[in-house]
């Protein structure tokens, strides 16, 4: 995910050669992240595409103060976000979507699960599915993730523990009605 | 549920490789969005080449959601000034109901879906988006610890801002907020980590500010008084100085205060005259009466009455029982007012003696105890409680201050100083919020022994009237601190005073001689005005001085004869003879006080001789002096009465007689008329 610091600065100057380069470094990295935190593809694929047109926009200003990584973790997680605000206001859409999609492989089946947790998780407030898709997915440390969300490390910590503990009576109670 | 289960979650959808097809479209648009950029550099947040449905052939539904997250770029820009209010009222919505967060962001963002809404309403629903991104992290936070109260007060937002202190009895509650150091938490978009560029396109401001909605009484100046009507002249002593804080604020910025906000007689007191010390504790105070010509009015003559407290050695000062009452609302979350208060509290920690206790008390939407009483030389916990505070929700003043005077009680000690400080901008807006049955409260609690003093800090917002109120009925001193300065000032080098009464109840009364005057007019003290058969009363409160304080009152008088006079003589009342062989006398003085932990009260009296004799030369600066501080006074209220005199002529008198000004209060004075000069003539 990290392009070497000489394709950054000319990118940063405006080449489009050594940009294409970022691009195509750091895509694949964009792509999972949106996958982890919408739990779809073709969100995934609407997310990391705004992803590459905010880094089109906005590579200038990346200052080499942070790691690039950390840095496109900030930009590609606000994408994210603007994306679940716009999907939960067409909530009603997507479940549609949702509901008529076949379940065909394990990876789907996969998708599907973690989409029904990240609906869980989701109730639990904002912020939490940001938490989870970091750190969990992404296996970002604690302080990590919190720097990226601007909280403090024991927010984050906390929001897992309460993750864990929804997650886990959410199980029990299913198997109570299995 | 273990870490490995929730990561074994994303194992799945890890393996999944991207399209080639979306990534060659991804690559192309933001190459496109490159070469745009390059090519013209637009402001901000406009992506002029946004997916269209000829360059980018997605479905229909993604279509329409990159058309409406592009109208939400567009609005956002032009919404992104109002959003700050709103984003700060957003967030002090959320403070009341902890559980239901989403219920309670922006709502209206649900079903106005993008089509059918009316400008206007897409426009608030547009700020409703962003300031939902700005409260993101704030809120985000608060839900945190407003899990930790889960089973506790369901409403309780303090404990929701104070979970690990406020609701200690939860052993987990401690652990995820461990007492690392808070930084003050911005209200507005907590700045991400530095280098995110994200939230750059709006940039907020830095603090929460309101503007405009101080509030003061309105009361008119004292009338000028005929002698033969109305001989008598009552009123309770104050020593209140906030009055003169606040208008050293707003001169600072170059506006002249609002008229309501100038309270003579707190300009007045705000300064350490150097009158005569008492001279034995059994008196104490000492009152000092002197005459010198009005500069304002040739004729006339202003007579002062300077009173000095007793000084209380430091080894003789009584043991306190202090709760700081600390208003966390949201409405405290800007540099001069929580962080202030923190380091105010901070300072008046270092004046405490070992055995002293201290409580904390803090309210926001509820109030929750943040420190039982402790002793002040466990001073590493109280600091560090005072910094874990930080500012949200809204204010339920009055549940905060029972909450402290039931805190105070607990840890009553019969022979100390048992003190609530309350420190707030004075918005009370949950709960008690009448503001008589909060004074009958206080009231109440001021005949059991524990007074209650009041610290005022911002502005914009600032409630003077409640918070004189409260301190009236409360024993104790109104002041306002706008810097730590002032701070410094009222807490430190003034701490005794502020915290040591040494007589309550003080009622000053004046009688004066027909024989010799025909008019007076006492300047300030309107609202500290008594009825003439209040001051034989003992039952009606009054005033009180602390150790040391100084106490400084200015009537203006017209001598019998003068023609500087302003009333008329009546043309129908006989000229009434005055009494004879009193025409050596202008009056008589009579004050009435009360030892701190006497009912009854005890009288000095004093006449006030027309030929005084010559003024010591240091009484003749002090009062020179104290003449300058009312005469500018005066004109900020509008000069009705003091003539010609101008600002000039106050920097003239006050300059030289600053006298040693150890504390350069006096200089700063005179830089602040001549910054009033500087407001007036803009205006």
């Amino acid at each position: 995910m990290s392009p070497d610091r000489q394709t950054l600065e000319k990118a940063r100057a405006g080449d489009a050669a050594a940009f294409a380069e970022v691009v195509d470094s750091c895509y694949a990295s964009i792509f999972r992240f949106a996958m982890k935190y919408t739990g779809q593809r073709q969100d995934a694929e609407d997310v990391a595409q705004q992803a590459c047109i905010k880094l089109a926009h906005s590579i200038a200003s990346y200052r080499f103060e942070s790691a690039f990584s950390s840095w496109l973790y900030a930009l590609v997680l606000n994408c994210a976000r603007d994306w679940h605000r716009q999907q939960s206001r067409h909530r009603a859409d997507t479940l549609d979507e949702d509901c008529g999609e076949a379940v065909a492989d394990s990876a789907d089946e996969s998708r599907v699960y973690l989409r029904q947790v990240l609906d869980e998780v989701d109730a639990m407030g904002s912020g939490y599915r940001d938490t989870l898709v970091l750190v969990a997915g992404e296996g970002l440390s604690h302080r990590e993730a919190a720097e990226l969300l601007g909280v403090k490390e024991s927010t984050v910590s906390w929001r897992l523990h309460e993750i864990r503990k929804r997650l886990a009576s959410a199980a029990m109670q299913e198997n109570g009605h299995d | 549920m273990t870490d490995d289960d929730l990561k074994s979650l994303f194992e799945g959808v890890d393996r999944i490789e991207p399209g080639e097809e979306a990534r060659a479209r991804a690559r192309q648009a933001a190459l496109a969005a490159f070469a745009g950029k390059n090519a013209q550099v637009p402001q901000g947040n406009v992506t002029p080449l946004r997916p269209t449905p000829s360059s980018n052939p997605l479905d229909g539904n993604g279509r329409s959601r990159m058309n409406m997250s592009k109208r939400q770029w567009l609005m956002g820009g032009a919404a992104s000034a109002a959003v700050v209010v709103l984003a700060v009222s957003v967030v002090m919505k959320i403070g009341n109901p902890p559980f239901e967060p989403r219920s309670v962001l922006p709502v209206a963002s649900e079903g106005t879906a993008p089509k059918p809404a009316p400008p206007e309403e897409a426009r608030r629903d547009q700020q409703a988006q962003l300031a939902k991104r700005q409260a993101e992290n704030a809120a985000a936070e608060r839900e945190a610890v407003a899990g930790l109260a889960k089973g506790q007060a369901m409403a309780d937002s303090v404990s929701q801002e104070m979970g690990s202190v406020a609701s200690a009895p939860a052993p987990t509650i401690a652990q995820p907020r461990p007492s690392a150091p808070q930084a003050s938490r911005k209200m507005v978009a907590a700045a991400p980590p530095s280098s995110a560029p994200v939230l750059a396109e709006v940039s907020p401001p830095a603090q929460y500010q309101e503007v405009g909605r101080d509030r003061f009484e309105a009361v008119d100046s004292s009338p000028v008084k005929s002698v033969a009507t109305e001989p008598v002249s009552t009123f309770s002593v104050d020593v209140d100085t906030a009055s003169y804080s606040f208008v050293r604020r707003q001169l600072n910025q170059g506006v002249l205060p609002q008229k309501d906000a100038v309270r003579l007689e707190e300009m007045l007191n705000y300064f350490d005259y150097d009158y005569p010390l008492p001279d034995s504790r059994e008196t104490p105070f000492k009152a000092t009466v002197t005459v010198a010509d009005s500069p304002w009015k040739p004729g006339n003559k202003l007579l002062h009455i300077g009173i000095r407290g007793y000084e209380l050695p430091r080894a003789q000062h009584p043991a306190s029982n202090l709760v700081f009452l600390l208003d966390v609302s949201g409405s405290m979350n800007s540099p001069d007012k929580l962080p202030l208060v923190k380091q105010s509290m901070g300072l008046l920690l270092s004046q405490l003696q070992p055995s002293d206790t201290v409580s904390i008390v803090v309210y926001a939407g509820a109030a929750g105890t943040v420190l039982e009483p402790t002793p002040a030389n466990e001073k590493q916990k109280i600091l560090a409680a005072l910094d874990r505070l930080s500012a949200g929700g809204s204010t339920a003043g009055g549940e905060g201050i029972q909450l402290a005077y039931q805190l105070a009680r607990s840890s009553f000690k019969k022979d100390a100083v048992n003190r609530v400080i309350l420190a707030t901008d004075g918005d009370f807006n949950v709960g008690i919020t009448s503001n008589a049955e909060l004074q009958g409260f206080i009231e109440r609690q001021r005949d059991e022994g524990i007074y209650l003093s009041v610290l005022g800090f911002g502005q914009g917002n600032y409630h003077d009237q409640l918070m004189q109120a409260l301190a009236q009925n409360g024993n104790g001193v109104a002041a306002y601190i706008d810097t730590l300065g002032e701070a410094q000032k009222l807490l430190v080098d003034e701490a005794s005073s502020t915290l040591f009464p040494i007589a309550k109840d003080v009622k000053l009364q004046l009688e004066f001689n027909p024989q010799t005057v025909s008019e007076y007019r006492l300047l300030g003290y309107e609202t500290r005005a008594l009825k003439q058969e209040d001051f034989n009363n003992d039952k009606v409160d009054a005033g009180d001085i602390g150790a040391g304080h100084r106490v400084t009152a200015i009537y203006e008088i017209t001598p019998a004869g003068a023609a500087s006079g302003l009333l008329e003589p009546s043309r129908y009342q006989p000229q009434q003879p005055a009494a004879e062989g009193h025409a050596s006398e202008y009056g008589f003085l009579k004050i009435r006080y009360k030892l701190p932990e006497e009912s009854s009260s005890r009288l000095i009296t004093t006449p006030i001789p027309v030929d005084g004799g010559e003024l010591s030369a240091r009484m003749a600066r002090e009062t020179a002096f104290a003449t300058a501080v009312a005469g500018f006074a005066e004109l900020l209220k509008g000069g009705q009465y003091s003539g010609n005199w101008s600002y000039q002529d106050a920097i003239k008198l006050a300059n030289s007689n600053k006298g040693e000004d150890l504390y350069g209060y006096r200089s700063e004075f005179v830089q602040l008329v001549r910054k009033a000069e500087v407001a007036a003539a803009m205006k």
